[in-house]
């Protein structure tokens, strides 16, 4: 999944969180608990019950009222990983891969792509979905190294959820019928399970990113950094969804993943385009003029999306999978500031 | 619009096929992408913002249906009804003569008819060949069958109006001659005023008629002589109006006015002025109408004094008074009188009159035979006249038809003579030109005869004498019509002759054996002719005056009709035919409409493919 180099390079790094909140087991991150660390956080008056062996006889001496010394817990962080595992995920490898191989020889990236030809598990290209799971597979191993606690979850439909997880990492709500399986991982000795998770997945059908979204938000547990890896291209949208996820407390940072040839279309001429995600069809020539129009289409529905993550204080941070994985989690990722 | 093949039109059913493939290659080419909802927006956007995009995408489409309609159209031969004399082919006689500088018809007669040329040959198909003939003093063929309009434009365009009178016989020789042997209407551009009569011409005749004013005045004749109290001069002129005009003429004598007389002219008639008063040494008379008439060409006149060149005539009768006196009187004559059987002088003689038979021989030169000419001459009493030439200049004003004869002889008609009066029993009046000199015959005694009698007898001895006499001096007191040559008779030791034309130019003509004749006299005015020895001596410097003198030219009344052979042609209505092609517009368009497309189709996949080949250098680049 990912090479040894990169994994001992992104195990160094941390994510950036801006709320203390309240963990759940011993960890490395401030609590808002006071606990048992180093750190001297407070006073207060001793009642009964506490622990004498807080009480600061300093200040009993010099005062004589017990007051008792608080210090900062460090507690553990929830870290959500969200994969969008819909149909249009799965975009750009394979086939495409052939396709546009002779404009990617000599790429840089091209050499590390069959490097890593034998970690790939389905003999799927360097495609939008393949560098989706890498992408979350880099970021849970940030997450396990740091001793936060992962989960990780697929978000797709139920009818076409065609279910890569192992029996063991089932969701636990899925009495909720909810269309999604879910993984949850804590501890650097689980970076292998995660990516042997991980390759076992597999993209397809029609993912209602609101509802997916939603539901995590009502029953994904603990609230913390909320991590979003999709290409967006969900119908009924993807705005309530993230301002659940907001209003529940999360962090949420918004990968918005995009294929080469979703940027740059390589169409012309009068074309008939079938959704592999939904089937619709749309009718469309194709010409210079058409292809500019698109161009500014996107980055106008770019801009749109920018503005509605800043309005939910929500990171937005746009990838596309041409660019090698180390880039973009060593230099996109810390320039954003979701990792340090 | 009317279409001569409209049959062709069946051709627009060729647009079905074009539609139907136009549908077949849209059914459009099925693509998977991840997502269309970009696209969906997209097409949203752009419907909204540009609705007539949907017509753009369809532009290839349209542009072929428009060249199959253009081709449809040309294959069907459409034709505009233009109005038009004559259509197929044409002989374009043009009048170019001095009545049509007319200005009634602004700007001039002779452009409204240059004008109806034009239109003309516009309205010719395009098969149809034309040929353009000036009928000036020498008609001449401007374009020969054919069907380039180019050259038939480009010489309509040259062709300039002429002062002088049309000759209309040698034009309609001409017209037929080009006419000949193939199917060709005529037509006549002209104001009318041509011969009573003219000769009959091949095909349809139409005529198409310029002008409408006939108020005109103009000089008709102005000519000088010697009289006995100093020069005089005889002016007529003309009007050809349909009331009497009042005119003033100016008269200058070598550039300086000295008199104005007035005049009124009674409509359709002459009015004469007899100017005695003259100065004597007066070298040019320029008279001048002051009038506003269509035609200003014939308003002014000049005429020169002849030379006192003095003739010398023979006279040698036994006794004859009529002809004594009648040659007295001829101007500038010296009359010697002699016996037949008196020894001639031997002095040279301009002119021999030998009247009754002589027997002894008389030097070569112009004779005028009265009596018998030839040895075996006998007499004849059928003396009734049967004909004359009645349209030979030599008869002018000479009614012979209360003229009798006694008797008669008969003549040994000289070889290439002319037979001016015909008698039942033989000819009467024959002349003929000799290498030695010019021969006039009159095979009747004249005392056998009432013509003495006559008032045409001196008539007669004036013209015969004019004929028979060779020109006066040089070309001083000629009269000279416009685009008739002149000889000019050299003086010895003349070596060339130099003409200046009233437009300041110059023409040089050699003196060699043959007489030297100067034929540019196109323009009317005063013309000036030097003579010159070999060593560049001035040696004569006479001017002579080109004049217009054509009361058919200055009756510019338009006729309503023409006589050609026995028909007489009316004025023909334009617009009565002519169809007016334009098909190879539409080619022409429908070429230009398929380079349209060649390069809209071009621009299109051109710009398509730089967009593609950038788009994948910025992938390369991110």
């Amino acid at each position: 999944m990912l090479d040894a180099g990169l994994i001992s390079q992104i195990q160094r790094l941390r994510f950036v969180v801006h709320r203390t909140r309240a963990g759940q087991a011993q960890g490395e991150r401030r609590s808002t608990k006071r606990g048992t660390s180093v750190e001297f956080a407070d006073y207060r008056d001793y009642t009964r019950g506490d622990d004498l062996r807080r009480v600061d006889w300093n200040i009993y001496a010099r005062l004589e009222r017990p007051f008792v010394k608080l210090f900062e817990e460090e507690e553990d962080l929830a870290v959500h990983i969200l994969l969008d595992g819909s149909g249009s995920m799965d975009w750009g490898g394979e086939g495409e891969t052939g396709r546009r191989g002779d404009a990617e020889t000599g790429r840089r990236g091209d050499a590390e792509t069959g490097r890593r030809g034998d970690a790939r598990t389905r003999g799927q290209g360097s495609g939008k979905w393949e560098y989706a799971r890498r992408l979350a597979a880099a970021l849970g191993t940030i997450a396990l190294s740091s001793g936060d606690r992962l989960s990780i979850t697929l978000l797709q439909s139920s009818s076409s959820n065609v279910r890569g997880a192992k029996s063991e990492a089932q969701a636990p709500t899925a009495d909720f019928q909810l269309p999604t399986s879910n993984l949850q991982l804590r501890g650097k000795g689980q970076t292998l399970r995660l990516f042997e998770w991980l390759s076992g997945l597999e993209a397809g059908g029609v993912t209602d990113l609101n509802a997916g979204l939603r539901r995590h938000a009502l029953t994904g547990g603990r609230a913390g950094l909320a991590m979003l890896i999709s290409d967006l291209f969900s119908p009924p949208g993807y705005a309530e969804g993230l301002t659940a996820l907001a209003a529940r407390g999360y962090e949420v940072t918004l990968i918005h993943l995009l294929a080469p040839d979703e940027v740059e279309p390589p169409l012309e001429g009068d074309l008939r385009l079938v959704d592999i995600e939904t089937g619709e069809q749309q009718e469309v020539t194709v010409d210079g003029e058409m292809r500019s129009l698109y161009r500014r289409r996107l980055a106008a529905w770019r801009e749109e999306i920018r503005t509605a993550c800043r309005s939910r204080h929500i990171h937005y941070i746009t990838a596309v999978n041409d660019a090698p994985i180390e880039q973009f989690v060593l230099t996109d990722l810390r320039r954003e500031g979701l990792v340090r | 619009m009317g279409f001569l093949t409209p049959l062709a039109l069946l051709f627009a059913a060729l647009s079905i096929p074009i539609l139907l493939l136009y549908m077949l290659k849209l059914r459009r080419q099925e693509v998977l992408v991840s997502s269309t909802l970009l696209w969906q927006r997209l097409l949203r956007d752009r419907q909204a913002n540009v609705p007539w995009q949907r017509l753009r995408r369809n532009l290839l489409m349209l542009l072929q249906l428009l060249i199959l309609a253009l081709l449809t159209l040309a294959l069907a031969r459409p034709f505009l009804p233009t109005a038009t004399v004559a259509s197929g082919s044409v002989v374009i006689l043009l009048d170019v003569s001095a009545s049509m500088q007319a200005n009634d018809v602004p700007p001039s007669r002779f452009e409204a008819a240059r004008q109806a040329a034009r239109e003309l040959l516009d309205g010719l198909g395009p098969g149809d060949a034309a040929t353009l003939i000036a009928v000036g003093p020498q008609p001449t063929v401007l374009a020969a069958v054919t069907t380039d309009r180019t050259a038939l434009r480009r010489a309509l365009d040259e062709v300039a109006p002429s002062d002088g009178p049309a000759d209309w016989e040698d034009a309609c020789a001409l017209a037929a001659a080009s006419a000949a042997g193939r199917d060709a209407q005529t037509v006549i551009l002209s104001d009318g005023a041509v011969p009573e009569t003219l000769p009959s011409l091949p095909g349809t005749v139409h005529f198409v008629r310029v002008g409408e004013r006939s108020d005109n005045l103009g000089i008709v004749t102005l000519a000088m002589r010697e009289g006995s109290a100093g020069p005089q001069a005889l002016l007529r002129v003309a009007n050809s109006g349909d009331t009497s005009a009042q005119a003033s003429v100016e008269l200058r004598a070598d550039g300086v006015l000295f008199d104005v007389r007035p005049l009124a002219i009674p409509p359709h008639a002459s009015a004469a002025l007899t100017l005695d008063d003259l100065p004597y040494d007066l070298s040019l008379l320029e008279a001048r109408l002051v009038v506003d008439d269509p035609l200003p060409l014939d308003n002014v006149a000049w005429a020169t004094p002849g030379r006192a060149a003095v003739r010398r005539v023979l006279l040698l009768t036994p006794g004859n008074l009529f002809l004594e006196r009648a040659l007295a009187t001829l101007p500038g004559v010296e009359l010697t009188r002699l016996a037949p059987d008196q020894p001639l002088p031997g002095e040279a003689y301009d002119l021999i009159v030998q009247d009754g038979p002589i027997t002894q021989t008389l030097p070569a030169g112009n004779r005028w035979v009265i009596g018998p000419y030839g040895a075996t001459s006998t007499v004849f009493t059928e003396t009734a006249i049967v004909r004359t030439a009645s349209d030979d200049p030599l008869l002018r004003y000479v009614d012979w038809r209360d003229v009798h004869v006694a008797s008669a002889w008969t003549m040994d008609t000289p070889p290439g003579a002319r037979v001016l009066v015909q008698a039942q029993g033989g000819p009467l009046l024959a002349v003929a030109e000799r290498p030695e000199g010019r021969l006039a015959v009159l095979a009747f005694d004249l005392h056998q005869s009432d013509l003495p009698l006559q008032i045409a007898f001196p008539i007669l001895v004036a013209n015969l004498a004019g004929w028979l006499l060779p020109p006066g001096g040089a070309a001083g007191g000629e009269i000279v019509r416009a685009g008739n040559p002149l000889p000019i008779q050299p003086v010895a030791d003349a070596a060339r002759v130099i003409v200046s034309t009233p437009d300041g130019r110059r023409h040089e003509l050699s003196i060699g054996q043959a007489l030297p004749i100067f034929a540019t006299t196109d323009h009317l005015g005063v013309y000036r002719a030097e003579q010159f020895d070999a060593a560049g001596t001035l040696l004569r410097s006479d001017p002579f005056a080109v004049n217009l003198f054509d009361p058919a030219e200055s009756d510019i009344a338009p006729r309503p009709a023409v006589r050609v052979g026995q028909a007489e042609v009316r004025a023909a209505q334009p617009g009565a035919e002519g169809r007016r092609e334009f098909w190879p517009w539409l080619a022409g368009a429908a070429l230009g409409v398929g380079g349209v497309e060649w390069w809209v189709f071009h621009r299109g996949t051109r710009r398509r493919g730089n967009r593609v080949t950038r788009g994948r250098g910025d992938a390369v680049t991110g």
